[in-house]
């Protein structure tokens, strides 16, 4: 039981895919101009990595290891597929913005980084768990720099307009580098508040 | 079994049942992705047709086909051009409404054109979608280019150093749009008229 919950944690904090492995930055830094494309992504992407994970780590026995990797590249193309469509018909107004991001999801790093290191050597349950914690680790982290960068860049958070009429925004922060920025300073505290639990435990 | 064999098995097996999936998803979603995308469509007449309140669609085909036309003609002619007919809250047309394609430099500029019913004027266009260069070609999305196409008919040239200014340094956008207005404006009015 304890080894699970460490399995599912693992990806919110300590091996935090943005974070901590700095793996999948593209969509990173690409989407999260807002905070609901953030939590867009994130979702879209961890049901990719759930799924995925789950189907690879059954199927681990069955698939040959000469060709693991198209296998796995194939399972993981046809759930992003699925979200393609799925989000095409059922949320058309996030599909626009995110559109040409979705399909890349097929080539996030994230994704097949769980499968070959994490499902294809673990039991289904375990590969659900990180399946998730991975997920989530990577929706929270886009949605935390969407909203930094909404708040800083068009004064709004989720939409909603929080600073007063006439104040000066930061349009770089809508821009790509504030991306780079907001991600450089957040890690930077990340690192700052886990140095300091260190201490406190020795 | 030995291994290629194996490989090639598992492989084959694990492509099938992803494309039967795809095929089931697909065949759910594109449905209500196609009303969607008319719904979106129908916003955008809205745009280009001020004043419109309901929006009728009529579908004319371009070249009536005969029976003796050879089967390759059949499939190249066989197109359907549809109509947006803009019609506001007392019942009285407005003008219609029609999609024209230019070729631009990354790609295809779909643009609806918003024609008045009684002088075959254009009211206002508006791009649907192109992949321009975001800085460059994108400037044909701005009102000062799209402008210049407002009152022309069919009887003008619509033609970039003729009578449309281009846009510096997206001359080749400029071009598509011109061009996409141009013939689309040429056909679907006689193509409307000629319906009557």
């Amino acid at each position: 039981m304890a080894k699970s919950w460490k399995t599912l944690v693992n990806g919110l904090w300590n091996g935090n895919p943005t974070f901590r492995l700095l793996i999948g930055l593209c969509p990173v830094l690409a989407v999260t101009t807002r905070a609901v494309n953030g939590i867009g992504m994130g979702l879209a992407t961890t049901f990719v990595i759930v799924c995925s994970s789950v189907l690879i780590s059954l199927l681990r026995k069955v698939i040959p290891d000469k060709v693991r990797i198209p296998a796995y590249i194939i399972v993981i193309a046809t759930f992003v597929t699925i979200v393609d469509l799925v989000m095409n018909a059922y949320l058309p107004d996030l599909h626009q913005v995110l559109g040409l991001f979705i399909p890349l999801i097929v080539v996030n790093c994230i994704v097949l980084g769980r499968a070959e290191a994490f499902a294809s050597k673990n039991g289904v349950f375990a590969s659900m768990l990180d399946g998730i914690g991975m997920g989530l680790g990577f929706t929270w982290a886009l949605t935390v720099i969407g909203a930094i960068r909404e708040l800083l860049g068009s004064g709004t958070v989720f939409g909603l307009k929080v600073v007063a009429d006439g104040a000066t925004t930061i349009g770089v922060m809508s821009l790509p580098p504030g991306a780079f920025i907001t991600l450089g300073i957040l890690m930077g505290i990340m690192n700052m508040i886990s140095a300091r639990q260190k201490k406190r435990a020795n | 079994m030995s291994e290629s064999v194996r490989m090639v098995v598992v492989l084959s097996v694990i492509a099938m049942v992803s494309a039967a999936v795809l095929a089931v998803v697909y065949g759910k979603t594109s449905v209500i992705i196609e009303e969607n995308a008319a719904r979106a469509l129908e916003s955008s007449v809205l745009e280009v047709l001020p004043g419109t309140a309901t929006v009728n669609i009529i579908r004319r085909e371009q070249n009536p086909l005969r029976e003796e036309d050879p089967k390759e003609m059949r499939e190249k002619e066989q197109k359907t051009t549809i109509i947006y007919q803009g019609v506001d809250a007392q019942g009285r047309i407005i003008g219609y409404a029609f999609v024209g394609e230019g070729n631009g430099y990354g790609g295809a500029i779909r643009v609806l054109v918003g024609v008045d019913e009684s002088t075959d004027q254009v009211i206002n266009l508006k791009i649907l979608n192109h992949s321009e260069t975001p800085g460059l070609g994108s400037r044909v999305e701005e009102e000062g280019f799209r402008n210049q196409f407002v009152g022309k008919t069919a009887q003008d040239p619509i033609a970039v150093n003729q009578d449309i200014n281009a846009i510096s340094g997206a001359t080749i956008s400029s071009r598509a749009v011109a061009d996409a207005v141009r013939t689309a404006l040429k056909d679907t009015v006689e193509l409307y008229r000629g319906g009557e």
